[in-house]
């Protein structure tokens, strides 16, 4: 069976979240390049997992770009997480697996054990498995770290592995869940640590310690909370860099309108897949905190390369290369990055701005400087103008022009000329916007 | 490591919360044993909870990327725990009162206020926490650095009394609430994905008019973040243009003014040419 992929739920839910319900459904399919009854169908499975996966979202009537949209003070829970319990499960399977856990927290058991305990327990209208059945449900569960053997014995007993819950005091599981919430929320990758918090959560709302179930004490400001759509994706190209793995995948530019193209599995109907297809050798990926998205580096026809993680389907992995080609790329690019705000593999230029502080006060321009102006310096400090010189090399002025300009009135840009004349040509439309207020 | 796991299926979720069992994958540890490697962790636990973590992580493999992930264009972390955050957890949740003394970033301190802890915040800009605390004398919310607070006392509070500040807290919060409309300026919506992704920290409604391609953000935010919305717009310059909100549109205009004045020019010049 082909790999469950998660390209067409990922694609969908990006659009969804980033428009909040802007699209009709036929403009949705259009920009997904699917069908209006695939559109339905994918709403449709979504939405059945985020009822199940949200407490109090799963609301039919709702529609689901309102459940999906984001509220600061509504919610602390990070919403897209349902993508991830999304994986296809047969029905038995998933009455049959959390009987076989349910079983193995009483008590340690043997296959046998639990395969007469299954037949017992299991709902008459299913199936009564065989042994092979409990056993590859078993090796599964140890495989994915939920049980383990217990002790050496033969035949062999397995048993619940949750030492990591069970071992820890009632206190010390707030500390946990406290540092478990503020890691997944301030650091990536997120995602386990999110299905760990949430698993911690219901552990502790459970125990009924008084005031467990306030637990959510917390908020994350300006937080992107659709970065973990890629955290997807993220995930199988950091294996490919560790195994220095090639990989291919068809991308779709962010900047055309279509993000996602059905791959049509009737040759009949083969159509040209709309996106590229691609062929590259991962080297890093990149976390921009400016817009909470992720590119890709990686080495392909015969140079670097960059990609936005989100225009990524499709991906599979190809073969390997020899360590000394693979540490020789990644030496290529970072000498390529070492001066890039974001990814910029461009010209290194000397950017040179002067900063004012606008008020008597605390200089919170000064503060900002400090706080996002990466390796850049600050090399004059001036009283009588209350201002000071900010210093720094950068590949190319494109991706730190924004953070400039974000400053507004209170950054000079010095140098470069042209960089200078731009933001002077900038100023002046942004003034004609608001000519007659 | 696939994200994507039977285990994880939200009907096998569901079905394992029904009967109280609680699970603990592989990932989950690998991710913890990798944040075990931040400081924030010996701040965040208590040495012996962390030993004892150690040794039940022992032998899993820390998911740790190393320097195949990197972060660009962040604010340096400057705080990811503080040490104020357990105790004033312990109040929110208890229903507590306090006596908080802390001091403004000009350095003048405030003594003993009297108060209620309502929430803990984190931002992802300024890599700070704050405390957000209901104010006896001032009758409002506040919002106080943790950097900035020197101590905290709790005090019981009466049942009537909290409800009346969570109350008077939630009211404050809803109702200094600002709204502004956005368009993406039509020759730039091929830029439209990175825009959105720009304002999707924000509370927001698109719409999408098909027969014009042009496209309207609806935003929503706490007015005193009214500036950190405005350095967004002015971080998008010309790709976007605030169509309805007339303050942050003179403040839009005010800053391109003044913005042309350090390079020397002058609207009034700009207008006759």
């Amino acid at each position: 069976m082909a790999r469950e992929s998660f390209d067409k739920e990922i694609q969908f839910l990006r659009m969804l979240v980033l428009t909040s319900g802007a699209y009709t459904r036929s403009q949705l399919a259009d920009r997904l390049g699917v069908s209006i009854p695939t559109v339905d169908k994918t709403i449709r499975n979504l939405k059945e997992a985020a009822g199940a996966a949200m407490a109090g979202a799963g609301d039919a009537g709702l529609d689901l770009a309102d459940q999906l949209r984001y509220s600061y003070h509504g919610a602390a829970d990070p919403m897209l997480l349902f993508l991830f319990r999304a994986k296809s499960v047969k029905a038995s399977e998933s009455v049959r697996i959390p009987l076989l856990l349910g079983a193995l927290k009483e008590s340690s058991l043997t296959v046998m054990e639990l395969l007469d305990f299954c037949c017992a327990a299991l709902p008459a209208d299913l199936a009564a498995p065989d042994e092979k059945t409990i056993r590859s449900d078993l090796k599964y569960l140890e495989e994915v770290g939920v049980i383990c053997k217990a002790g050496s014995g033969r035949p062999s007993r397995y048993r619940l592995n949750d030492d990591l819950i069970r071992e820890l005091s009632a206190e010390e599981l707030l500390d946990l869940y406290d540092f478990v919430d503020i890691m997944a929320n301030t650091q990536i990758p997120s995602v386990q640590g999110y299905l760990l918090r949430e698993g911690l959560q219901k552990h502790l709302s459970r125990s009924a310690e008084p005031g467990a179930g306030e637990l959510a004490s917390f908020g994350y400001k300006y937080h992107y909370y659709s970065r973990i759509l890629d955290e997807a994706h993220l995930f199988p190209i950091l294996s490919a860099i560790r195994e220095r793995r090639r990989i291919s995948f068809l991308y779709f530019s962010p900047k055309t309108e279509k993000s996602y193209s059905s791959r049509n599995t009737n040759p009949l109907f083969e159509k040209e897949a709309q996106g590229r297809k691609n062929h590259v050798l991962p080297l890093k990926v990149v976390y921009d905190h400016q817009y909470g998205r992720w590119y890709l580096l990686g080495w392909g026809k015969g140079s670097l390369i960059k990609f936005r993680l989100e225009g990524i389907i499709g991906m599979d992995s190809e073969e390997a290369v020899s360590e000394d080609e693979m540490s020789m790329k990644i030496i290529q690019l970072e000498d390529a990055i070492r001066y890039s705000w974001l990814i910029d593999t461009g010209r290194p230029i000397k950017v040179r701005a002067r900063f004012f502080n606008p008020g008597a006060g605390f200089n919170f321009v000064r503060e900002r400087v400090l706080l996002q102006g990466q390796w850049g310096e600050i090399v004059e400090e001036e009283q009588e103008s209350n201002s000071f010189l900010y210093e720094i090399v950068v590949n190319g002025i494109t991706e730190i022009k924004p953070w400039l300009r974000s400053f507004g009135s209170s950054c000079e840009i010095v140098e470069p000329r042209h960089l200078r004349a731009q933001m002077i040509q900038e100023w002046k439309e942004i003034a004609s916007y608001y000519e007659s207020v | 490591m696939n994200p994507f796991e039977k285990i994880f299926n939200y009907q096998i979720a569901s079905r394992l919360e029904d009967g109280g069992i609680s699970t603990v994958t592989s990932h989950e540890r690998s991710w913890l044993k990798g944040m075990l490697l931040h400081p924030a962790a010996s701040e965040a636990l208590m040495p012996e909870t962390r030993l004892k973590l150690e040794r039940l992580l022992e032998g899993v493999q820390a998911l740790e990327p190393g320097s195949a992930l990197i972060s660009r264009a962040g604010s340096h972390e400057r705080q990811v725990y503080h040490p104020h955050l357990r105790q004033l957890r312990q109040l929110i949740v208890s229903r507590s009162g306090f006596r908080i003394t802390y001091e403004y970033k000009n350095g003048s301190a405030q003594t003993a206020q009297k108060g209620m802890p309502y929430k803990l915040e984190y931002s992802m800009v300024k890599r700070e926490w704050y405390l957000l605390w209901y104010s006896q004398q001032h009758r409002m919310l506040m919002r106080s650095r943790l950097n900035g607070i020197h101590s905290v006392q709790a005090e019981t509070l009466e049942t009537m009394e909290r409800e009346r500040w969570m109350r008077a807290s939630r009211i404050y919060l809803e109702s200094h609430r600002g709204e502004t409309i956005i368009q993406i300026v039509r020759e730039y919506n091929e830029e439209l994905s990175r825009i959105m992704y720009a304002f999707s920290c924000f509370e927001k409604e698109v719409a999408y008019d098909a027969e014009e391609d042009s496209y309207r953000v609806t935003l929503s935010y706490p007015r005193d973040e009214q500036d950190f919305l405005l350095s967004k717009l002015r971080f998008l310059g010309k790709r976007v243009r605030i169509v309805q909100g007339h303050y942050l549109k003179q403040r839009m205009r005010e800053t391109a003014e003044k913005a042309l004045r350090r390079y020397g020019v002058e609207i009034s010049e700009m207008e006759t040419n």
